[in-house]
């Protein structure tokens, strides 16, 4: 056989190969190989207590509060389906606020409470200036009161 | 002689195990907590081991241009060479794999599961290798290099790796499966070209 | 096209180049560095932080720019063996591996007030990383077989084998959930708003600008130096 037929075959076989590879990443895609939990995840995947894990999702609008230390504040984080709240003791960072992203680091209490080790803020790919930011708000305030 | 040459690598992959112990003391539950992590590593450093004598020898003996000869492409003797590679190498570490789990106290779950990833990753793992033996086959390469060509590239072979042996992870198993067999799928051809591009000087 | 792939029409023309590029460069770029520092609102959530964008984001694509280049570049001297695509490959790895460093180190002084940590090993910023090492191979392999050849394809086919970390850098901030934010740019839809946008294509413009003249400046030096190769090898013969 010519060596150039035998590279064709060599071909078929690599290209099917391919296929397959990008096939099997394909389904995976669909299982999220994540980087962080979201709440409804974290609460189907019954995870063990002891386990540090990454809990991402939004800030909930309202449920920031802080004790009266200063430093420790409690929180939740949903996606919308489900609620998980947080406790965390230290500095946050800059952009971490209520209806913002966050990603916390930690585990899961025996009550169902995450206690934070690290607060990671998430932003959007969203850059504006604040008077636009204003505005925005105010078109969808006043779009939710029609 | 290279019998004995075939077992260095697996040495070097025991010998992390027994070392690791000493670095981090011999508490079970912190090693048996990155044990897993801590073999895949050492597997990845083993593998570039006999880097350099996997295409190297056989230039220099005639081996490709006895088989050029008989028309066989280079691309098939590659595949013939990942085939004799991955047998020598990957087989004996997953034998090896058992009694450096036990000197690392891993669960037996987790045992099995690294077993699974060491037999979906060691076939990408050996293309990676002879890929980067026959790129480097002609160059007075150091070490250094062959671990800079290789490591960047088996990255993701790591990452899935320790994914799926984690547990925590749907699909790191099958996204493991996937880059072993893109590897596996472009090595030939890339130790084809190699092979020609280094036959012209 | 094929005058411009000889070698001497190369140089005059690259000659005659260098300045007016190294000129536009430097333009360009301090244009838009200036804008992006005191003419640009401050961002709605970031303020002042956001500024590091106009530095962050080119430099990340001529990251990726860079390397698809080195790529293209190999496969057309893979072909058509032509040297000197050979010689503009190895010579767009330096600059490429400083401007992917650069976005790595504006991305992690830019995660540390925003995110709140230097580093995190999400998928976007592993695979940077792993794309900066690839660079630093590249560098080492053409290096090590230029001892015996300035013109060898061997580092061609490592620049197309590494391809294959380009689709995992772009979508990676699809494929998994980063803390990476998504895509903000493309070529039809730019999240960004118009107000805080401008100063970006000029800091593209300029720093492209620069990645030319030092690719310019490196395939002159490739190029001396294989002539100096050759004119030794003559000698050796006679």
């Amino acid at each position: 056989m010519q060596a150039k037929h035998q590279r064709l075959i060599l071909g078929i076989i690599a290209l099917v190969a391919v296929i397959a590879a990008g096939f099997l990443a394909l389904i995976a895609f669909k299982k999220q190989a994540a980087y962080f939990y979201t709440p409804t995840d974290a609460v189907k995947a019954h995870l063990p207590l002891n386990r540090n894990i990454r809990l991402g999702g939004m800030v909930e609008r309202g449920s920031l509060t802080r004790e009266k230390d200063g430093v420790t504040i409690h929180f939740l984080v949903t996606d919308n389906y489900q609620k998980i709240p947080v406790a965390y003791r230290g500095i946050v960072p800059d952009l971490f606020r209520e209806g913002s992203g966050v990603v916390a680091d930690g585990h899961f209490e025996p009550s169902g409470s995450f206690m934070a080790e690290t607060i990671l803020a998430k932003h959007d790919e969203r850059y504006m200036p604040p008077m636009t930011q204003q505005q925005a708000a105010a078109t969808q305030t006043t779009l939710q009161e029609k | 002689m290279i019998g004995a040459a075939v077992f260095l690598p697996i040495l070097f992959f025991l010998l992390v195990a027994v070392l690791f112990p000493f670095a981090v003391g011999s508490d079970r539950m912190i090693l048996s907590r990155t044990g897993s992590g801590v073999l895949w590593v050492a597997a990845l450093l083993a593998s570039l081991l006999p880097i350099d004598r996997l295409v190297t020898p056989d230039i220099e003996n005639g081996f490709f241009d006895h088989y050029a000869a008989r028309n066989i492409s280079e691309e098939w003797i590659a595949v013939a060479r990942i085939i004799a590679h991955w047998l020598s190498f990957a087989v004996p570490l997953m034998v090896a794999l058992l009694p450096a789990s036990m000197l690392l106290s891993l669960d037996w779950s987790v045992f099995w599961k690294s077993e699974a990833g060491f037999l979906l990753a060691t076939p990408g793992l050996a293309a990676l290798g002879v890929m980067i033996a026959a790129l480097t086959a002609r160059v007075k390469a150091g070490s250094a290099l062959t671990a800079l060509l290789l490591l960047p590239l088996a990255v993701p072979l790591l990452i899935f790796g320790c994914g799926a042996v984690d547990g925590h992870q749907p699909g790191a198993f099958l996204l493991l499966a996937a880059s072993s067999l893109f590897l596996l799928a472009v090595a030939p051809f890339v130790i084809g070209a190699a092979l020609r591009v280094g036959q012209e000087g | 096209m094929i005058r411009l792939a000889n070698p001497h029409y190369f140089l005059s023309l690259s000659r005659k180049l260098t300045p007016w590029l190294a000129i536009a460069g430097i333009l360009f770029s301090l244009s838009g560095i200036l804008g992006g520092l005191f003419l640009t609102p401050p961002d709605y959530l970031q303020g002042e932080t956001v500024r590091i964008l106009y530095i962050h984001v080119p430099t990340a694509w001529l990251a990726m720019g860079g390397w698809s280049s080195i790529a293209l570049a190999s496969l057309v001297q893979f072909i058509w063996r032509h040297p000197l695509a050979g010689i503009a490959a190895k010579a767009m790895a330096l600059p490429g591996a400083l401007f992917t460093g650069l976005c790595l180190l504006t991305g992690s002084i830019w995660g540390r007030p925003t995110w709140g940590t230097w580093w995190e090993w999400d998928g976007r910023l592993t695979s940077v990383l792993v794309l900066f090492f690839l660079y630093l191979g590249y560098i080492a392999l053409s290096r090590s077989v230029s001892n015996y050849s300035t013109t060898s394809r061997l580092p061609a086919l490592y620049a197309l084998l590494g391809a294959i970390n380009l689709p995992i850098i772009h979508y990676s901030v699809l494929w998994w959930r980063t803390l990476h934010q998504g895509q903000s740019i493309n070529l039809t839809h730019s999240s960004i708003d118009p107000s805080l946008l401008w100063p970006l294509p000029l800091t593209l413009i300029g720093f492209s600008c620069l990645f030319a003249v030092i690719t310019l400046f490196r395939m002159r030096y490739l190029l001396a130096h294989a002539q100096y190769e050759a004119r030794l090898r003559r000698m050796a013969a006679l």
